[in-house]
Order: C-alpha cells, then sequence, then structure tokens
C-alpha cells in the first residue's frame, strides 16, 4: 500500500512542478510581452515543455503543452485576458503552437520510454554477465546452487528464494536460510536441459507482483543455471575418466617397474641356490659362503620391495594413518643408524641434533621408514667416501629435519618429480630401488600434517621436511618428577 | 628322548611349517605342527608342548584369540609370527600374554635365539631366578639394586632404576610400552609413552657407550624394549 501512495504523491509533485514552471515563464513573458512578438513567445513557451516532458514524460508534457495552448491564448493573443481570438494569423499561431507542442512531448516522451527499456535491457543484460561469470568455473552443484539463488535473490527482492536439485544428488537451498514462507511459492522454474529437468527455482514475493520482463529474466537464470550444472557433471565425468585411464597408466608403469625389480633378486637367489644344490660347488669351496650370503641378502631386498609396495598401495588408498606418540627424534635416527652400518658403506654419517630437541608426536616406525629411505637415496647416489649429514632443528612451532648428502645436485624442474612415483633421473637399470621410496616419504610426512621437499645445496642435494611439534593442543607433555636415588 | 624340548608350531603356510621343522628337528627339538587354530589348540592340550611358534594369520581364528586362549590355562611360552606392518597385531598379542615376536620373512638364527630365551625363562619361572644379570659391561644386581658399569657404580634414580630392575629381570625378552608403563609407574599410565621414551633416554645416556646406538636396551620399533643380556 505505501508504495502505492509514494509513487501517487511522486506523479502529484511532478505535475505540480510542471505546472508551476509554466507559471514561472509566463509570469516572466507578461513582464516583457510589449517587447516581445507573439510568434516569439510561442517559440520561447516551447523550452519549458521540452524540459517538462524530457524531466517527467509523456503524461505531464501533453497536459502542460495543453496548459501552456489555454496560457498562451489567455496572456498574449490579443484581446489579452479572454479565450477569444480576433486576428486568424493568431488562430494559426495557436494551432501551430498546439501540434509544435504536442508533437515534441509526444517524441521527447517516446524516447525516454524507449531509453527506460534499453537501460532495463542493459541491466538484465549485466546481471545476466555478472550471472554466467559467477558459475564459470564452478564444477560443484551446491557452489552453482548458492550463486544462482542469491542471483535470484538479489534481481527478484522476493521474501524467500528455494532452489530444488533433483538430479544425481538431490538437495534443497533456500535463501534467506531461516525463514521459508508457509504457502506455495509465487512462481517456480525449472532448471531444464535437453535430457530433462534438474530441478527448479521457487520465488516468494506477494507484492509487487513479478511482472513479465522479471519472469523472462528469471527464465534465462535458470537456463544459465541449468548450463552451469551440465558443465559440472560432464567435467566430472571427463576428471573421472582421466583419473582411470591414469591409474591404468601408472599400474601398467608399476607392473613392469616391480617385474623387473622383483626379478633381479630373484634371479640372483635362483642362480645361488641352484649352482649350491649341483654338485658343482664343493663343500669347502670358498665361493659357498659368498652365494649363501647372496641369497641371504638378496631375500631381504627382496622383503623390502613387497614392504615399499604395500606402503605405497596403503599411502595412495588413504589408508596409511599414523600411530602418534611422543617419541624421541635423536633415538629414532639412531635406531636407524645402528640398522643402516652395513648398508652405509664407506659414507660418513655425521649427526647435528641437539641434546634438548622437544618430543615428536610421530609414528616411531613410520618416521624411521622416512629416515632410513632418505639416508639409502643418499648413499645411492652420492660418491662414496662423501659426507652425508643429519641436523635437526625447532622452527616456531615445528620440528626442521635437514638430510643432507654431496651427490649430484638435481635439476630445477625435477626437484618436485624426484617425489613421484617410479620418476627417476637415472635409467632404471642403473640403480636398484623401486622408485617408490621418496614417495612413500613424502606420503608418510604428509600424514604427519608436514612437508618434504628437496633442494640443491652448494655441495649436493639436501632433503628437508618439518613435523608439527603440536598434537591434540599439546606441545610437549608434561612428566611426573622423579624421586631421587633410593 | 623325551629330554628334547617340544615345540609346537601353529602355521598354515606349509613352506613355513617345513622350513622350520627341518631345523628345529635338525637343532634336536621335537615339532609337532598344526595349520589352524583350533587344531593348534587341542595339539597344545594334548601335547602340552614346552613351546609353541603361533602365526598370527591364521585361516580359521585370529591369533591373538589363540593367544589369549592358550593364556587361560598354560604358561607354556609363545612366540607369535607376523607380517612387517602388523604392530598393533604384535602388541596386541603380546599384551595378551605372548613372550615373544618375530617379523616374517626372519632368519633362523634370530628365531633359535627366541626359541632359547623364551625356554630358558619359562625354566627360571619354576626354578631360582638368576638375581645378578650380567651384559658386557655391566652388571645389574636385583636383590641389593646395585648396577656397575666396569668396577664403577652407576647413580640411578628411583624410576630409573625401576625401569632398568624390570628390563634386566626380563632380559632377552621384548617388553611392550604398555607392559613396562604398567610395570614401572602405574597401569593408569600405560598410555604415557612419553615417559617411557624420556626415562629410556636418560638410562642409556648412564648406561650405554653410546647412547644412539645402544647395545644393551634395544628398541624394538612400535612394540617396545628389550634387554641384551650374556648368554
Amino acid at each position: 500500500m505505501s508504495m502505492r501512495i509514494l509513487s501517487f504523491i511522486q506523479k502529484s509533485t511532478q505535475y505540480l512542478l510542471a505546472f508551476g514552471l509554466i507559471a514561472l515563464v509566463t509570469a516572466l513573458l507578461i513582464a516583457l510581452r510589449d517587447a516581445l512578438d507573439t510568434t516569439l513567445v510561442a517559440l520561447l513557451y516551447l523550452i519549458p515543455l521540452g524540459l517538462i516532458t524530457a524531466f517527467w514524460g509523456l503524461g505531464p508534457g501533453i497536459t502542460s503543452a495543453l496548459a501552456t495552448f489555454l496560457t498562451f491564448n489567455y496572456f498574449f493573443i490579443k484581446p489579452y485576458y479572454t479565450f477569444s481570438v480576433h486576428r486568424p494569423t493568431d488562430v494559426v499561431i495557436l494551432i501551430i503552437f498546439l501540434i509544435v507542442a504536442i508533437v515534441i512531448s509526444q517524441l521527447v516522451g517516446r524516447m525516454q520510454v524507449s531509453l527506460a527499456a534499453a537501460t532495463a535491457r542493459e541491466r538484465e543484460a549485466i546481471r545476466l554477465y555478472e550471472l554466467s561469470t559467477a558459475l564459470a568455473g564452478l564444477h560443484d552443484d551446491r557452489s552453482i546452487a548458492q550463486i544462482l539463488a542469491k542471483q535470484v535473490q538479489e534481481v527478484s527482492q522476493g521474501e524467500a528464494v528455494e532452489l530444488n536439485i533433483t538430479e544425481s544428488q538431490p538437495f534443497v537451498l533456500h535463501l534467506p536460510e531461516a525463514n521459508r514462507p508457509n504457502r506455495p511459492p509465487e512462481w517456480v522454474v525449472p532448471i531444464e536441459v535437453a535430457r530433462g529437468v534438474l530441478g527448479e527455482i521457487r520465488l516468494w514475493r506477494a507484492a509487487p507482483a513479478i511482472t513479465s520482463s522479471e519472469k523472462r529474466l528469471l527464465q534465462t537464470f535458470a537456463s544459465q543455471g541449468a548450463l552451469a550444472l551440465e558443465r559440472a557433471r560432464l567435467a566430472q565425468a571427463e576428471s573421472r575418466a582421466r583419473v582411470l585411464e591414469e591409474s591404468d597408466n601408472l599400474k601398467s608403469i608399476l607392473l613392469s617397474s616391480v617385474s623387473h625389480e622383483l626379478r633381479t633378486p630373484l634371479s640372483t637367489i635362483k642362480a645361488a641356490a641352484s649352482s649350491l644344490r649341483s654338485n658343482e660347488v664343493g663343500w669347502d669351496s670358498a665361493v659357498r659362503p659368498e652365494l649363501i650370503a647372496a641369497i641371504d641378502d638378496e631375500a631381504d631386498h627382496l622383503n623390502m620391495l613387497v614392504g615399499n609396495l604395500l606402503d605405497m598401495s596403503r599411502i595412495e588408498s588413504g589408508a596409511l594413518k599414523p600411530k602418534r606418540e611422543w617419541n624421541i627424534l635423536p633415538e629414532i635416527i639412531g635406531s636407524v643408524l645402528a640398522r643402516m652400518k652395513h648398508l652405509a658403506g664407506e659414507h660418513r654419517i655425521e649427526l647435528d641434533v641437539p641434546e634438548d630437541l622437544p618430543l615428536v608426536p610421530v609414528d616411531y616406525v613410520q618416521i624411521e621408514q622416512v629416515f632410513t629411505n632418505l639416508l639409502s637415496n643418499s648413499v645411492k647416489y652420492a660418491p662414496e667416501r662423501s659426507l652425508i649429514r643429519v641436523g635437526a632443528f625447532v622452527e616456531d612451532d615445528r620440528m626442521h629435519v635437514v638430510v643432507s648428502n654431496q651427490g649430484p645436485q638435481v635439476l630445477k624442474e625435477h626437484l618436485e618429480r624426484i617425489f613421484d612415483k617410479f620418476f627417476r633421473i637415472t635409467a632404471a637399470d642403473k640403480v636398484t630401488g623401486t622408485g617408490l621410496g621418496l614417495s612413500i616419504c613424502k606420503g608418510i610426512i604428509e600424514a604427519h600434517g608436514g612437508r618434504l621437499w628437496a633442494e640443491n645445496v652448494p655441495d649436493g642435494l639436501a632433503f628437508n621436511f618439518t613435523l608439527p611439534l603440536v598434537w591434540e593442543g599439546v606441545t610437549s607433555p608434561k612428566l611426573p618428577m622423579d624421586t631421587e636415588n633410593e | 628322548m623325551s629330554n628334547q624340548p617340544h615345540i609346537l608350531v601353529i602355521d598354515d603356510e606349509p613352506q613355513i611349517q617345513r622350513a622350520i621343522r627341518t631345523i628345529l628337528t635338525e637343532k634336536g627339538f621335537r615339532v609337532s605342527t598344526a595349520s589352524r587354530g583350533e587344531e593348534g589348540l587341542t595339539l597344545a592340550a594334548t601335547n602340552e608342548p614346552d613351546l609353541i611358534i603361533l602365526d598370527l594369520g591364521l585361516p580359521d581364528m585370529d591369533g591373538v584369540e589363540v593367544c589369549t586362549r592358550l593364556r587361560e590355562w598354560t604358561q607354556c611360552p609363545i612366540i607369535i609370527l607376523s607380517v612387517r606392518d602388523s604392530e598393533r597385531d604384535k602388541v596386541a598379542a603380546l599384551d595378551k600374554g605372548a613372550d615373544d615376536y618375530l617379523t616374517k620373512p626372519f632368519g633362523i638364527e634370530e628365531l633359535l635365539a627366541r626359541v632359547r630365551v623364551s625356554l630358558r625363562h619359562s625354566a627360571n619361572k619354576q626354578g631360582v631366578q638368576s638375581k645378578l644379570i650380567k651384559a658386557g659391561q655391566l652388571t645389574v644386581d636385583l636383590v641389593w639394586h646395585i648396577v656397575k658399569r666396569g668396577d664403577e657404580e652407576v647413580k640411578l634414580t628411583g624410576t630409573e632404576y625401576k625401569l632398568l630392575a624390570y628390563l634386566a629381570g626380563n632380559h632377552g625378552r621384548v617388553l611392550t610400552h604398555q607392559s613396562i608403563l604398567a610395570n614401572v609407574w602405574d597401569p593408569a599410565d600405560a598410555n604415557h609413552t612419553e615417559y617411557l621414551r624420556v626415562y629410556m633416554r636418560q638410562l642409556r645416556k648412564k648406561l650405554e657407550e653410546d647412547p644412539e646406538r645402544p647395545q644393551y636396551i634395544l628398541t624394538e620399533p612400535g612394540i617396545g624394549y628389550r634387554f641384551i643380556a650374556d648368554e
């Protein structure tokens, strides 16, 4: 109701202002009446008339034209102060004036209307543009629905908007969330694509009633939304297909790598065992212990390969869950070094780990695996007798660990890729291993909420990783007091 | 003949059975085998073996379950076999009363060492337990509570001594974090591995030549600790 009163007041003000302007101009012209020719007065009257139509539209324009015609006749056509006309030329002037006044008002008025329509169209176009920009690049139904509902709400200024997606994973989105009107919606637009209906937009707006141009706009919105939803579906299908293809690819790489890697130790074992079994190698031959050692070592190697494969599949399937406990990092490093003694060969390993490091909340076995893999990688690639350094320090709320070696540097573009499965800088037949060691490390560190990266250092390559020191909101737990020597 | 210790092997893989049987027989043990849990339980009840080697991955029942059921009536030592990455099962079995574990694939020396330690422990349980434990330079006197490195006495705090005494008293055996925490601290502290880590480090600093590469107290990753004494 208040809207109507408001618009009535606005309209009346426009008419009053129009009459006011005409009165003002008339007063001015009356003052100058003796100096002005009647024709000139008629022309001068056209100025306010044009302005009125331009500002306030066709209604006030035509009304003013008639009013001006009467005023002109009354004040400026002799005899003054009557509506009668004596001279035939004056009659002609009057008629021409009336025609010109009405035509001008009409023209200006019509121009205004079409300008308003053009502006409205432009606004619609902008809205649509905004909508399609907002929808571009969205790939999940929920965020598309969110944007669509928000835009519909903004454009329509309705009480409530509801988006009901019925296809694949149905859901209902309501804006504003709190109040859902207790009546059927005023307007419903289906969200439709060629292959069927994906859902619908429901709009509640009792007043003012939804206009046909608004309906048209909302319909366009709905079809934009439908396109976006359809695009999302296609993108999902495509990425699923790509993932499948990639995993297929990986599997074949895995199989060829695995069969190669497994066959090497198996060949050694087979060769050694069969020669021991045959009578080729005598009981007291010096070769005997060597062959036996080869079988033992290669069996360990096989065991490690199988372990790596298992770890990798666990990481890939997200089943690698660290069993965290508060641990002492130097203890972990120590046990790895003790076990690697015979593997380290001629390499020197230097520890730079401060005594007072805080406890770290990690899975002992998994972090041991990380150190084992990083160290054996260093041993594998760095030259004999070179130095391998292991350092650790605290940085903010993280533990930072560095394992560096004097091995060959890695091309900048490969620093990231060395953590990829089966990525090798050296040809596969030059080094042994599954090509999984570093990616397992990365998987384990990331499962711990840390980060692992490699960088070139002046004399070689360094692996860095961080581990959070905070676990369940606690850093370094408190210990009970100890009783002194009994 | 009957003086030879009798070992029952419960494992469903014939190759493993064959290998273990061959080697143990060669070493002078009597060996019987079972390939299923139920069969193993029956054999254990009828034969009363001196030691049981039990695989955790059996086709008919959970190895931990077999372990629990055995412990209901026998104190015969149990060594469990399992694959890598099953620390949880190993710890569960050890806490349910298994004496030791071996991870497949294992070396035969390892198996024999575990068998010897377990048999000695079960003998000790029945007879007099040694109260003076020697390990390299180290002497632990469980009666007088004296710890010596060479001829020098090592000063330990109360908790450190309790920890060492528990480990040394069970030398050769793996002790899980939980069992150490429950025995040295309090059953309520069984989850506070951090106590154990910190005290173990202090203890190693006092006892070991190189605390980073311990010789006496070894870490069993993800499981617990083991004290290595002279045979």
